[in-house]
């Protein structure tokens, strides 16, 4: 009853099966391509060189002349993790201040499409990193892995606060050698200005009222660092 | 960081007496150098926990002792300030942020900050009274670094300082962005006023 023409099916066949194949292909070259592509984006961040120290101090190899590797203590291995923790949260502050401005350049059009490919990369890297860490944490020590992350923020945010004070403590010799300059020069020009009034009333004047008037220089060079405050008072009254 | 897999090896020498690390190779590169600087002396603090401790306990709660210490070096210093010996405070107040700044690197930050900000502030003030504007401005300054909100009095002193030394410009600046921080501050907005006043006068001085 049902007598398929095979034949006359044949074209409708190979077309469907053309179309199909085309978009295999199509489809396989441009996800390879797409793959090759992000996997030679430049990375987010530069070398983790914590984490490189830690995993080379896990894999010391033997010293010239000695045939076992040297074994590394315990604790070098915990301070270094710690400090692989330190340099990751470093990072994590990075990335999540960068987050909001890519994402709102790249709504904008402002930046490409392939920074915004490398920062969800670093992002997704950076949560196996932690992860990472928080496993061998664990295995260290017990229980540290809840634990290290917020130790390794309270190292980053105390030499954050450590570095800016230390900067503001090496000014203070600069400006405390400025300041011995500053204050001699203001003295002597204070006494050139006293000397050439001296001279300018010395005119009229007997030398007895000149050696009264010698007393005077030193009297208000001491008072120096109180005068200008009168004078500013004298300027607030002016004012008003 | 390309691979979660594979890492960059770095030949590493480990002392086998004092467990420093250093650079198998030399020259090392200086992030290196100062990367493991900062891997020695983190274990060599880490050798100062308390005995049942291998690592870092969590940040709180904190020892009570070195706050207490902290906390009497300021009292001593107090004292000696309302002694009017400024010198013999602004020593006290050293030792205590000498006491401060040597917590160790993994506790709270933000107790740090609280000590460090009072102790400062009130060095800046001893400072001032001796006439150590240099000092005092520095000390300020630190005080704003480690508070910047609720932290008038430091704003107030660094500009005071500045003024006692003539530098009107940089005072104006700063009293202003004290102002950002502490919005109407009667002693902040006094100062501004002399400043500008004082700056308005070196001005009619430059033109005459």
């Amino acid at each position: 009853m049902f007598d398929i023409d095979w034949r006359g099916l044949l074209l409708p066949l190979a077309y469907l099966g053309v179309l199909v194949g085309t978009f295999v292909t199509f489809s396989r070259v441009y996800r390879k391509r797409k793959a090759f592509e992000s996997a030679n984006l430049a990375p987010w961040f530069g070398p983790h060189l914590q984490r490189n120290i830690y995993l080379s101090l896990l894999h010391m190899e033997p010293e010239e002349g000695s045939e076992k590797a040297p074994k590394v203590p315990d604790s070098v291995i915990r301070a270094a993790l710690l400090r692989r923790a330190v340099e990751d949260i470093h990072r994590i502050i990075q990335i999540r201040t960068a987050k909001q401005a890519c994402s709102s350049l790249l709504q904008r059009g402002s930046v490409g499409d392939d920074l915004w490919q490398r920062f969800q990369r670093a992002e997704k890297e950076m949560e196996e990193e932690l992860r990472d860490v928080v496993m061998e944490a664990n295995a260290l020590v017990p229980n540290w892995g809840q634990i290290i992350f917020q130790s390794a923020n309270e190292i980053a945010a105390n030499k954050a606060l450590r570095d800016r004070i230390d900067e503001i403590e090496a000014q203070t010799e600069n400006d405390k050698e400025w300041w011995e300059k500053r204050r001699t020069n203001i003295k002597t020009e204070f006494m050139k200005e006293l000397e050439a009034e001296e001279e300018g009333s010395e005119k009229g004047q007997t030398k007895a009222s000149l050696a009264g008037s010698e007393d005077e220089p030193v009297l208000v060079e001491t008072d120096t660092p109180s005068a200008t405050p009168s004078g500013a008072s004298k300027k607030k009254g002016g004012k008003k | 960081m390309s691979d979660l897999e594979s890492f960059d090896f770095i030949p590493l020498h480990i002392d086998p007496k004092s467990k420093a690390i250093s650079a198998a190779q030399t020259p090392a590169s200086r992030a290196l150098e100062a990367e493991l600087n900062a891997l020695n002396s983190l274990h060599r603090s880490l050798h100062g926990l308390d005995p049942p401790h291998v690592v870092p306990p969590p940040p709180v709660p904190v020892n009570p002792k070195r706050s207490a210490n902290i906390g009497k070096l300021r009292e001593s210093g107090n004292a000696d300030y309302r002694k009017q010996r400024y010198g013999e405070a602004a020593k006290f107040y050293t030792l205590g942020l000498q006491m401060a700044l040597t917590r160790a690197a993994w506790e709270p930050s933000q107790l740090v900050r609280e000590e460090v900000h009072a102790l400062y502030s009130n060095r800046a003030q001893a400072h001032m009274h001796l006439g150590n504007w240099p000092e005092a401005a520095a000390d300020a300054e630190a005080s704003v670094e480690a508070k910047r909100q609720g932290n008038a009095k430091a704003w107030f002193r660094r500009g005071r300082s500045l003024v006692e030394m003539g530098r009107l410009a940089e005072a104006r600046e700063w009293v202003a962005r004290g102002l950002e921080f502490e919005g109407e501050e009667k002693e902040l907005i006094e100062l501004l006023r002399e400043v500008d006043g004082k700056m308005e006068e070196e001005k009619v001085r430059r033109d005459a």
